[in-house]
C-alpha cells in the first residue's frame, strides 16, 4: 500500500475547518497530515500555499493555536508540523519539541532547515521520539543523497522537481530515487506538483505522495461553504489514494 | 588631494572569517530549500578559488579603474570640519559609477558569474539602485538579466524602473506579502529555486547564505582598503572613527573590514531610526530586532512575538529593511564595532545640511551616516579626526525630497 500525506494550512479558513478537515482527510484514507504553520514570508511555497499563509495571519492565527488544535488533531491521524524555521527558533526550539511531545505528534517538516544546520536539532527530535524528515533535492549531488539518506527516519521528502510547491513541472528522478535506495530502507515520498492528475505518474518507483498545493486550492476558493469544501478535499483525497494504489 | 592607491585590491582573510558552513558565531549559515544547498556548495567552492587569485581581481581592478572610476576620492570636507571642530573626511563612493558603491560588487559578481559558465543573473532591489547596478554589469557582459521589485517601489521609484529597462533589464513587479524589498528577494530566491542551474543570483548586500554574507564583505572592503591608505598618506594616522549607514550592511562593512584590526579605530553603524526607534515605524535590527532567520539567515530580525516578519520603515528605501548583514549581528555582540540609530527627520536635515555646507548632496541613505556628526556629543569629537562613507549620492531621491521639502524650499 502506498501512502499519502496531506498538507492544509492551520487556521484557513478557521481553526475549526482545520480540525475539522483533519478527520476528513483520515476518513478518506490520509495516512499522514502536515499541519501548516502559517509563516510571513514561506519561501519554498509557491502563489497558492503563500495566500493561504497570509490569508491565515490576517485572519489572527497565533502559534498558540496551532498548539491548542494539535491536541485534538494528533489523536486523529499521523500529525507533523510543516513550517519554517523562524517559527520553531523564535518561539523556542525546545517549546515546540515539548508541545509536540504532549499533543502526541511524530515530528516535524521544516524546509529552510537542511542537513548541515538540521543536526542539532536532528537529535534532539529523536530523543523525544519523534523525526525532523530530511529532503532530497533532484539537484543534490550523489555524495549529498549519500550523507542525508544514511540518517533520514520515518520518510525522505523527495523533491519532485526544482522549483516552489504547487508549480506542473516534472523531472526524471529515476536515478536520484536509486540513489537513495542503495543507502537506505526509509520510504521515499514524493511532494511538490502532487495532485489528482499527476499523481499516478509521481508515485512510481516510491512509496507515497504528498499533496499541498491542490488540497489548499480548494480551500482558498470563496464560492464553496465550510461543507462543500470539507467533501472537496475529502474526495480529491479519496481519488488520489486510489490513483497511487491502482 | 589624496594620493590614489595603486596596488590592486586582493581580499585577505579577516579574523571574523565564518566557518567553513558559513557561521559567525551563531548568525549566519545557510538555511535554504535543499534545492539550493548544491548550487551553494558550488559558488562556495568557485569563490574560494578566486578569492585570494590576483589574476581574477586583476580583472576585477581592470573594470574598477576605468569603468566605475575609482579609487573613489577620500575627501576633506573643509566646511563642516570647520563647523564641528573635527577633522572630517568623506570616502566618496557617491562618485562610482551608477552613483554608489552597489557597483563594486555587481562587478566582481557579474565576471564570478561568467567564470561559473551562467548566462544569466538575477537581483532583488530596493529604491533601484542595486537593480540599477546589476542591469549595468549585465549589459557590459551582456548577461540576460531579470530584476525583482517590489509592486510598491515599482511604483515609488519609476525612474529607477525605466533605467534598468533601459540598459535591457527585465523588471517583475513582486505582488506578495507587503510588496516591498523583503517580498522582492522572496521572489528573487523562489525564482533561483527554479533556475539555480543556468542562473546566478546577485545579492544586493552582505546577507542571505553562505558564501554572500562573506563574498560580498571581502568584494566592498575595497572601500575602506582604499581609505585606510588615503587617510595614512594625508594624516599619517588613522582615524578615531569610522562612521557609515546599515541597510543590509555592504557600504559599512566595506568601510569598516580594513580599520576593525586596528582598536584605536571605532566603528560605528548607523541603522534607521525611522519615526523614532519607541514608534513601531523603524529599520533598526540591531538595537529592536531579535536573532532569527529569513532569507537564508541568521541574524538580528525585527519580528513578532511569533517570530512573523515585521516591515520596516524608512524615509531610504535602502535602509528600509527588518534584517542585517550576519556579521554585523556578530560583530555588535562581540563588542567589536558599535551601533546607533538616526532618524528620518534627522536624516533629512542633514541632506540638506551637507548639500549646503560641501556642495555635495548624499543619498538618503548616506544622510544617517552624515546626521550622526550631529547627533553626537560635540565635545566627543573636537579635534577628532573622522571618516564618513557617502556610500550613493541623492540624485534617485530628488523627487521624494522635492516633495518633502517643498514648503522648506519655496520662492
Amino acid at each position: 500500500m502506498k501512502n499519502l500525506v496531506a498538507y492544509i494550512t492551520t487556521g484557513f479558513p478557521s481553526l475549526e475547518f482545520t480540525v475539522d478537515a483533519a478527520h476528513t482527510l483520515h476518513e478518506a484514507g490520509v495516512d499522514s497530515l502536515e499541519l501548516g504553520v502559517p509563516f510571513s514570508d514561506p519561501v519554498a511555497d509557491g502563489p497558492i500555499i503563500e495566500h493561504a499563509n497570509l490569508l491565515s495571519l490576517q485572519n489572527g492565527f497565533k502559534i498558540d493555536q496551532l498548539f491548542s488544535i494539535s491536541k485534538q488533531i494528533a489523536p486523529v491521524i499521523d500529525t507533523l508540523w510543516m513550517g519554517y524555521f523562524n517559527s520553531f527558533y523564535h518561539k523556542g526550539f525546545d517549546t515546540f519539541v515539548a508541545e509536540a511531545k504532549r499533543s502526541g505528534l511524530s515530528g516535524f517538516i521544516i524546509p529552510d532547515l537542511p542537513y548541515e544546520e538540521a543536526v542539532p536539532y536532528q537529535k534532539q527530535m529523536r530523543n523525544a521520539g519523534m523525526t525532523l524528515i530530511d529532503f532530497i533535492a533532484p539537484t543534490d549531488t550523489p555524495e549529498r543523497i549519500a550523507m542525508i539518506a544514511k540518517n533520514a527516519k520515518k520518510f525522505i521528502y523527495l523533491v519532485a522537481y526544482a522549483g516552489i510547491t504547487g508549480s506542473g513541472k516534472a523531472e526524471s528522478l529515476d536515478d536520484i530515487i536509486s540513489g537513495i535506495r542503495t543507502h537506505t530502507d526509509t520510504p521515499i515520498y514524493v511532494g511538490f506538483g502532487v495532485d489528482e492528475n499527476t499523481a499516478k505518474d509521481k508515485v512510481k518507483g516510491v512509496d507515497g505522495v504528498i499533496v499541498g498545493s491542490a488540497l489548499v486550492k480548494v480551500l482558498l476558493d470563496t464560492h464553496l461553504s465550510h461543507k462543500e469544501k470539507l467533501n472537496k478535499i475529502g474526495s480529491l483525497a479519496r481519488e488520489i489514494k486510489e490513483k497511487i494504489n491502482e | 588631494m589624496t594620493k590614489k592607491p595603486n596596488d590592486i585590491y586582493i581580499p585577505k582573510p579577516s579574523p571574523h572569517d565564518p566557518d567553513e558552513l558559513g557561521h559567525f558565531g551563531i548568525f549566519g549559515g545557510r538555511y535554504v530549500p535543499e534545492t539550493l544547498m548544491t548550487a551553494l556548495e558550488q559558488l562556495n567552492k568557485d569563490y574560494q578559488s578566486v578569492r585570494f587569485d590576483p589574476r581574477f581581481w586583476k580583472e576585477v581592478d581592470y573594470y574598477y579603474k576605468n569603468y566605475v572610476g575609482r579609487p573613489s576620492p577620500l575627501y576633506f570636507a573643509q566646511n563642516i570640519s570647520k563647523e564641528l571642530g573635527a577633522k572630517v573626511y568623506l570616502k566618496r563612493e557617491d562618485l562610482n559609477h551608477t552613483g554608489a558603491h552597489k557597483i563594486n560588487h555587481t562587478i566582481a559578481q557579474a565576471l564570478l558569474a561568467k567564470r561559473l559558465g551562467k548566462k544569466k543573473i538575477i537581483a532583488e532591489t530596493g529604491a533601484g539602485q542595486h537593480g540599477v547596478a546589476t542591469a549595468t554589469v549585465a549589459a557590459l557582459f551582456n548577461l540576460e538579466c531579470e530584476i525583482f521589485m517590489g509592486e510598491k517601489d515599482v511604483a515609488r521609484q519609476e525612474l529607477n524602473v525605466f533605467r534598468m529597462k533601459l540598459l535591457g533589464a527585465k523588471v517583475h513587479p513582486v505582488t506578495s506579502g507587503s510588496r516591498t524589498l523583503k517580498d522582492a528577494m522572496n521572489d528573487a530566491i523562489r525564482h533561483w529555486v527554479t533556475h539555480a542551474r543556468d542562473t546566478y543570483y546577485i545579492i544586493g548586500t552582505v546577507a542571505g547564505p553562505h558564501p554572500y554574507p562573506m563574498m560580498i564583505r571581502d568584494i566592498q572592503s575595497i572601500i575602506g582598503w582604499e581609505a585606510k591608505a588615503q587617510i595614512l598618506e594625508v594624516e599619517q594616522r588613522l582615524p578615531d572613527k569610522v562612521i557609515a549607514c546599515i541597510g543590509g550592511g555592504s557600504n559599512a562593512i566595506g568601510i569598516f573590514n580594513h580599520f576593525l584590526e586596528d582598536k584605536e579605530v571605532e566603528c560605528i553603524g548607523i541603522e534607521a531610526g525611522g519615526l523614532g526607534i519607541d514608534t513601531d515605524k523603524h529599520g533598526a535590527s540591531l538595537e529592536k530586532g531579535s536573532p532569527g532567520v529569513l532569507h537564508g539567515q541568521m541574524s538580528y530580525l525585527l519580528q513578532d512575538e511569533d517570530g512573523q516578519i515585521l516591515e520596516a520603515h524608512s524615509i531610504s528605501a535602502g535602509l528600509d529593511y527588518p534584517g542585517i548583514g550576519p556579521e554585523h549581528a556578530y560583530l555588535k555582540e562581540q563588542g567589536i564595532a558599535k551601533y546607533d540609530n538616526i532618524t528620518d527627520a534627522e536624516a533629512l536635515d542633514a541632506f540638506v545640511w551637507l548639500s549646503q555646507s560641501e556642495g555635495i548632496i548624499p543619498a538618503f541613505e548616506s544622510s544617517h551616516a552624515v546626521a550622526y556628526l550631529k547627533k553626537i556629543d560635540k565635545s566627543s569629537i573636537k579635534g577628532k579626526l573622522i571618516i564618513v562613507n557617502i556610500s550613493g549620492r541623492g540624485d534617485k531621491d530628488m523627487m521624494q525630497a522635492k516633495d518633502i521639502l517643498k514648503d522648506q524650499f519655496k520662492d
